[in-house]
């Protein structure tokens, strides 16, 4: 898995790539370097998936965690572009009625700048 | 008036119904118009035969008759599928009528020849209308027609060698004895009429015309396969046929090594034609009176009361003892002792017997088979006992020793004679039960047999949640995956096209392609991954926090538009490992006002299957929406809340209603346990359960056979609903008396069919489930013949002592005699 980060106005986006799963853990996991980043005071998070084949529960994981520490933090989180597969997931773990999942970046940062 | 009390004495001596009274005596007659003339044809055969003869021939004669009566039988059966059987025995009677006048014209002449030929004939005689006498038997009456009325014709037929015999011994002595042949003419012409009335009424009796028409019909169309082979064929294919004509076999053998002990006594001991004669009538008569008693007065109680199996036994044990004792003390009086044993059973006992071994074999077969058994087989068991015997012909042997090796011989035959008794009568049971075929199915197990309902459940739920909620849908889908039911025309159907069915909500992902979940789904799914990602997902700490907040904040809205993430939290939850946090929320789901929440609660409640829930599900039995819900839930938790639902059973305190639903729930769970709670609850004898209590042990009984039910508190109950019948019966009979066809008349009716079908589903408990089930099925829906194939059933899977009690209800009786029953059963059992 490799996270590249970059940030649009105050939306920190996280460019993930490749495959998100509990045997391929890096130095760095997803949920520290969210950490890193609502330490040094960013609050608008946003997940990009577009280039992520696969996601195991550790994954998951790895985003819940995230989510509650923006959230805690009175941050926002997103997530754009994750497949139809992990779509199914999040609905019938129902994640879909706590996560802000969009179509793609262009929508999730127009949500951010409205709310 | 005359009627009635013809009536009333033929009731005093024999089981006879309304109805049956002229019939009956007909076929009495007819019988002892038979037999009668067969005791001085014989008398004259045997005499003549040693005096022209001598004894030491007759091993050949039985061994030609043997031979001779293959061809009489094909060509008698050649006959049998061309005329129907009345008219058959008349044509029958009318060639012995004119035989027999030929034979009185030929003895004048005193040719040698004439004896041997005479022997012949007189044995072709007695094979063709005793086996045409039965056949008419079958055709007119059904099995326990027969089984009650078989006891009267043997003795019509008793009596009848009784008077033959008497009446040979008698003119014997006189000038007089060469007109025996043409008295016995004269009774055969007296049978023509008899036999030419019973076809009269019989043509009368619509519904037996058919029968009799039916099966005449069917003949004609296998005219071409009645011969000898069709009939050894027939017998050759069928398991318990062979094994009626091995019993049957080796019964003859036996009489024909007894028959040549006897004759070569007699023959040592008596010389001069007229002797014989009347030695041979007396004789013959006086080894009838005791089975013509025996048969009038004890042969259908000793059947009805012991049953087939004792039945056949006592024939060949009392000529075992006989055999033996001849063979330690080989005098006169044992040969003589032994041969009168043979006779008088064989007359009697034995025969009515063998005939209710023919009741199970359908008409067709029946026919065939009692040719080739009856008419060839004890003929042909003639042959073989006169091989034996014949085998003593060249050794020069005293008679007295020859007598000792014979009984031997016989022995050991009537050894193998009781082990054939044996199978045949456990053969005779399975025969009866292949009779009956079964009229339905019970509804549960048909059910559960052709459908899954839970299947058939969560497709309809997931069509259904397409509208409602993606979600939903969602979670459906995956269960569907799970329980690995995706399959093409699942997906066909719930992924119809329709303006009701078109998916709307999973998200602008979804919707912005247009395509319908399914087909999505479709894409790349590795269901194994699947369910172990969502497991693993659910079970994280990190998801149970981040869903609590929701969970909870959902829970407490009460408004219309939080039933259905109530329902999606509901639903969730079944998916959740039963140590996870969040279950906790379930109890408050199942309580939840909307049946909708409540039933996904209850689903998820049967997956997690933690008692806690229990007491919220059973409190859902009292709601009429809810209750199949929460009995199916409470059922899926299985034995471990058995102790818990026969709580609630025992509970006097708690509502009808639920005690009703906990009983059938209990009976879906279906363990010993579970019976035992059910049983002990019958036992407190507390009456307002009764029927519910035992149609769930039958359910019990019918699911899982093994079971095993507490005997004594079953028979109690048994004798109990009996009881409840009869006294029912009895009030319902006097409303009928009174005139009063109203409510309460209708009341009783119900009732009568309720205690009844508890007093089977009890028997069924306690006995072969498959067989009382079906004997109900036919007595309650079949035809006349169902109901006597059902109740001959019973009786043979029934203990006595059931039996004693059960026969009143089931039997086919009048209502004044059925009345009349209830009322001895109550004063024989006050008890009960």
């Amino acid at each position: 898995m490799v996270i590249n980060t970059r940030e649009k106005n105050d939306v920190v986006i996280f460019d993930i790539e490749g495959e998100i799963r509990r045997s391929d853990i890096t130095d760095v996991t997803l949920h520290q370097l969210v950490k890193e980043y609502l330490e040094v005071g960013k609050r608008n998070i946003l997940l990009n998936f577009e280039r992520v084949q696969f996601i195991d529960s550790f994954g998951v994981g790895e985003i819940l965690a995230s989510y509650i520490s923006t959230h805690n933090l009175g941050g926002k989180f997103k997530i754009a572009k994750i497949s139809k597969k992990l779509y199914l997931i999040f609905q019938v773990t129902m994640l879909t009625k706590v996560l802000d999942i969009v179509d793609n970046e262009e929508l999730a940062l127009e949500g951010f700048y409205k709310e | 008036m005359v009627k009635n009390r013809f009536q009333k004495i033929l009731s005093v001596i024999v089981e006879i119904k309304p109805g049956e009274e002229i019939l009956a005596l007909l076929f009495f007659f007819y019988f002892f118009l038979i037999t009668a003339p067969y005791s001085i044809i014989k008398s004259i055969r045997d005499a003549r035969y040693l005096e022209d003869v001598g004894s030491i021939w007759l091993p050949l004669a039985y061994f030609l008759t043997a031979i001779l009566m293959g061809f009489v039988v094909a060509f008698h059966s050649k006959l049998l599928a061309k005329i129907q059987s009345g008219i058959l025995v008349i044509f029958s009677l009318i060639f012995f009528i004119l035989t027999c006048f030929l034979f009185w014209v030929l003895f004048l002449e005193r040719w040698t020849w004439v004896p041997v030929v005479f022997y012949f004939w007189a044995n072709i005689f007695v094979a063709v209308l005793v086996t045409q006498f039965w056949i008419l038997v079958n055709d007119v009456f059904n099995p326990r027609e027969v089984k009650r009325l078989i006891g009267f014709f043997g003795s019509g037929g008793i009596l009848g060698g009784v008077f033959g015999g008497l009446l040979t011994g008698f003119l014997a002595k006189f000038k007089i004895s060469e007109f025996l042949l043409l008295i016995a003419l004269g009774m055969l012409i007296a049978g023509v009429f008899v036999v030419y009335a019973i076809n009269s009424r019989q043509m009368k009796k619509a519904p037996l015309v058919s029968q009799i028409k039916i099966r005449g019909q069917g003949k004609q169309e296998e005219t071409s396969g009645l011969g000898f082979k069709d009939c050894f064929d027939t017998v050759k294919k069928d398991y318990y046929l062979k094994l009626l004509a091995a019993v049957v076999l080796i019964t003859w053998i036996v009489s024909t090594l007894i028959d040549w002990q006897s004759k070569n006594v007699i023959d040592q001991r008596m010389s001069g034609l007229k002797n014989l004669i009347a030695f041979f009538g007396y004789f013959n008569a006086g080894v009838l009176i005791l089975p013509f008693f025996l048969q009038l007065l004890m042969t259908s109680g000793l059947i009805k009361r012991y049953g087939i199996r004792f039945n056949l036994m006592v024939y060949p044990i009392i000529l075992l003892l006989g055999s033996l004792g001849v063979a330690i003390a080989p005098i006169l009086l044992f040969a003589i002792v032994i041969k009168a044993n043979d006779k008088s059973l064989s007359f009697s006992l034995n025969q009515s017997v063998r005939e209710l071994l023919y009741i199970p074999i359908s008409p067709d077969v029946k026919y065939k088979a009692k040719i080739f058994i009856d008419m060839f087989i004890n003929r042909f068991a003639k042959g073989v006992g006169a091989l034996f015997l014949m085998i003593f012909i060249p050794l020069r042997l005293g008679i007295q020793l020859r007598i000792q090796l014979v009984s031997l011989v016989s022995a050991l035959f009537i050894f193998g004679w009781i082990f054939l008794n044996l199978k045949i009568s456990r053969e005779y049971t399975n025969t009866v039960k292949q009779k009956l075929e079964a009229k339905w199915n019970r509804a549960d197990r048909l059910v559960a047999e052709k459908v899954d309902v839970d299947y058939t459940k969560l497709v309809f739920d997931t069509i259904e949640s397409k509208e409602r909620s993606s979600v939903l849908y969602a979670m459906h889908l995956f269960d569907l995956i799970k329980e690995d039911k995706l399959t093409p025309e699942v997906k066909k159907l719930i992924s119809y096209k329709s303006d009701e069915l078109r998916v709307s909500s999973l998200g602008a992902l979804f919707e912005a392609e247009e395509a319908t979940l399914v087909p999505e789904v479709d894409v790349s799914l590795d269901e194994e991954v699947l369910k172990k990602e969502i497991k693993e997902i659910m079970s994280l700490d990190v998801y149970q926090e981040v869903m609590e907040g929701y969970f909870e904040k959902a829970v407490a809205d009460r408004s219309k538009e939080g039933e259905v993430t109530k329902m999606e939290l509901a639903k969730a939850i079944g998916l959740m490992e039963p140590h996870s946090p969040l279950i906790q929320k379930l109890e408050d789901l199942i309580q939840d006002e909307s049946p909708e929440v409540s039933r996904y609660a209850m689903e998820s409640a049967a997956k997690l299957r933690r008692r806690e829930y229990v007491p919220a599900l059973i409190q859902k039995l009292h709601s009429p929406v809810a209750e199949e819900d929460a009995g199916a839930a409470l059922e899926k938790f299985g034995p471990k809340i058995v102790g818990t639902l026969a709580d609630y059973l025992g509970d006097k305190d708690e509502e009808m209603e639920l005690r009703k639903e906990v009983a059938s729930i209990l009976a879906r769970i279906g363990t010993q346990e579970a019976a035992d709670f059910l049983t002990w609850e019958l036992a407190e004898d507390r009456g307002d359960l009764d029927t519910e209590l035992i149609d769930a042990l039958d359910g019990i009984r019918s699911k899982t056979p093994e079971i095993q039910f507490q005997e004594p508190v079953i028979k109690a109950k048994t004798a109990k609903e009996v009881k409840r019948y009869c006294e029912t019966f009895i009030r319902f009979y006097e409303s009928q008396k009174k005139g009063e066809k109203d409510k309460a008349g209708r009341i009783f009716e119900k009732d009568l069919i309720v205690f009844r079908l508890n007093i089977f589903k009890l028997l069924g408990l306690i006995y072969p489930h498959e067989d009382i089930f079906r004997a109900y099925q036919n007595i309650r829906t079949g035809t006349k013949d169902s109901v006597a194939y059902a109740v001959e059933l019973l009786d043979n899977v029934l203990k006595r002592e059931i039996k004693d009690v059960i026969f009143p209800i089931v039997e086919d009786l009048s209502l004044e005699e059925r009345l009349r029953r209830f009322q001895s059963l109550l004063e024989a059992f006050p008890d009960i």
